[in-house]
């Protein structure tokens, strides 16, 4: 259904020294680098999935959401949604699609939720009837009852959030685009959207691109995720998949009376370990010990902490997602 | 026909939603009446102080002087008016990437950013340029014949897109610079000159204000065939076809500039 094919896009950008100096010495002599955003990125996603992007700050998250919504014109490459090209023709094909920008708004800041819906349902020629059996829907599944009748400035970020996608699903869009629609929100107000967004997956085959940081949303919302990394996929899969080839990483947790039990241990030694398959953390009477399983075998690990000191507890964990991703934004992927 | 009438709807709407949100605060809306009114008023004993000391100006009477004064602020407050959100493009729309929204609403970027605001302030020059207008005509002495009376009002629409042209063209300089706002204030204060008779400036700034930023069409040169009878075809032919390029260019450079958007990091 959505077709992106090597995507690719250079911003230009000014190079100025600091200070102002730098600024009137740019102002004569202008001098710009070209900086790649995104580098030649292609996936499909088939009707009624729901596909997670990931990726550290600055990867090009937006950017790649931002040209798939037709905001940003590519440098090179394409996307297509049902054979439709945003570049060609931008207004038939935004009405296939709803975007949330999780840190902006589409709905009237000074008037009553309500006004918002009014003016979408012209500007997206929603036709009466069905306009109200969506309002209705919208209503059971985001609850907007509550609300709708104040003005959009006195909403909380969590009620607000429900408005925006209900006003980017008002003219029944086959795709939904949302850029971090988690952002800022507490633990339940969170849940709760992402049931929205499931049901509305399940109940209209609705496909959904969402990008996050935070990992409980793909992990409750997706089957599959995509993660950038300074402008290009390195990743495409389920997350059981994510876990299996890099999840290799296992955390040992024990308690003990030793003093210095670290140093005493000195795993980097003994096995030999180089700082990215291993850390070690004493904290009081306890130790944390983060190390790579497919160098030095859980059991190797657990025989030689328990004959060379007296533990007194100890387990240990397979690594969560989190882990996983802190690691590979951190080292990059291999 | 079916485009029009949608864009006439969508228009309404916006400027139902304007209104609301006026009344939303109603404090601040009475006082900006009074305001506007204090301006307007001050503005009017200002020009009677200073009309009242020239009996005519590069020969051209006191009433004349007046009524090309008023036909300049006509076009200018329908601009102001209706199109007075071009200026937050340049400020501050695409420099925090609120342009973001107007792209994925499927109407056309330009017409939605046109009619989404509009600005009430403009009323005073609009009330004012024409009571200026009403005033000053029975001085002249003019053949008021009817067909020049129509000509004047058909006019009116052309010579405002003669604003909104060159606003859209040096807002349209924002997607590639980020922001353009001083570039549409510098072009937006040769409109001054479209205030007197052109022939009170020196050749070149004639030249200027009726070639290149051509506000001079706006008033004075109308003005030329609706009090003199003179040559109506540069006249009143002129200003249409200014209104026109400028406005083909505006959209052109506009759509171009879309492709050169950048939106802003989120």
């Amino acid at each position: 259904m959505i077709h992106v094919e090597n995507l690719r896009k250079e911003f230009k950008k000014t190079v100025k020294d600091p200070g102002l100096k730098g600024s009137l010495k740019s102002l004569f002599k202008p001098k710009s680098e070209k900086v790649v955003a995104v580098d030649n990125i292609s996936f499909k996603v088939a009707e009624g999935e729901i596909l997670g992007f990931i990726g550290p700050n600055g990867a090009g998250k937006s950017t790649v959401i931002k040209m798939l919504t037709g905001i940003l014109t590519p440098t090179s490459g394409s996307c297509t949604i049902n054979g439709k090209n945003p570049t060609q023709n931008r207004k038939s094909y935004v009405k296939e699609i709803g975007v949330v920008f999780g840190q902006r708004t589409q709905l009237w800041w000074d008037l009553p939720l309500r006004e918002t819906y009014g003016v979408l349902k012209e500007i997206y020629e929603v036709p009466e009837d069905s306009y109200k059996k969506r309002m209705a829907f919208l209503n059971e599944v985001l609850e907007l009852d509550d609300f709708i009748s104040s003005p959009v400035r006195t909403l909380s970020l969590g009620q607000r959030m429900r408005a925006d996608i209900a006003a980017s699903l008002l003219h029944s869009p086959k795709v939904l685009f949302l850029d971090e629609p988690t952002i800022g929100l507490d633990v339940v107000v969170k849940d709760n959207i992402r049931k929205a967004i499931e049901h509305i997956n399940e109940q209209e085959k609705t496909t959904v691109i969402l990008t996050t940081h935070d990992l409980a949303d793909i992990e409750q919302l997706s089957k599959r995720m995509v993660m950038i990394d300074k402008g290009t996929k390195v990743f495409d899969g389920s997350i059981a998949g994510l876990k299996s080839k890099y999840g290799q990483i296992r955390e040992l947790y024990f308690e003990t009376d030793v003093k210095n039990a670290a140093e005493v241990l000195g795993y980097a030694e003994h096995f030999s370990l180089s700082s990215d398959d291993l850390s070690v953390e004493p904290e009081g009477n306890s130790v944390k010990v983060r190390f790579n399983s497919s160098i030095v075998p859980v059991s190797d690990m657990l025989s030689y902490t328990l004959n060379k000191i007296n533990v007194s507890d100890i387990n240990v964990k397979g690594a969560d997602i989190e882990e996983i991703i802190r690691r590979l934004y951190e080292q990059g992927v291999d | 026909m079916k485009h029009i009438k949608r864009a006439l709807k969508i228009h309404r709407i916006f400027m139902a939603q304007e209104f609301k949100r006026m009344m939303e605060y109603k404090g601040d809306f009475v006082v900006g009446i009074i305001g506007f009114l204090l301006v307007q008023l001050s503005n009017l004993m200002f020009l009677w102080i200073v009309f009242t000391q020239i009996p005519n100006l590069a020969g051209w009477s006191i009433y004349e002087v007046v009524f090309i004064y008023g036909l300049s602020l006509i076009p200018k407050g329908i601009d102001h008016f209706f199109f007075d959100n071009l200026w937050s493009i340049g400020f501050f729309i695409v420099r925090k990437g609120d342009f973001d929204k107007y792209l994925t609403r499927p109407i056309n970027t330009l017409f939605h950013v046109l009619v989404e605001k509009i600005q009430i302030d403009a009323l005073g020059e609009l009330v004012m340029g024409i009571a200026l207008v009403c005033v000053s005509a029975p001085g002249i002495e003019a053949e008021w014949s009817a067909f020049r009376i129509i000509a004047m009002i058909f006019m009116i629409p052309f010579v405002t897109l003669i604003f909104t042209g060159v606003k859209t063209i040096t807002s349209s300089v924002a997607f590639w610079t980020k922001r353009s706002g001083n570039i549409t204030f510098l072009f937006y204060t040769f409109s001054d000159f479209a205030r007197y008779p052109a022939t009170v400036y020196n050749r070149f700034v004639q030249n200027v204000i009726t070639y290149i930023i051509p506000f001079a069409l706006t008033s004075y040169y109308p003005a030329l065939y609706i009090i003199k009878g003179e040559n109506p075809l540069f006249n009143l032919g002129m200003p249409v076809v200014a209104a026109v390029v400028l406005m083909g260019i505006g959209i052109f450079v506009w759509h171009k500039g879309i492709r050169a958007y950048e939106s802003a990091g989120s």
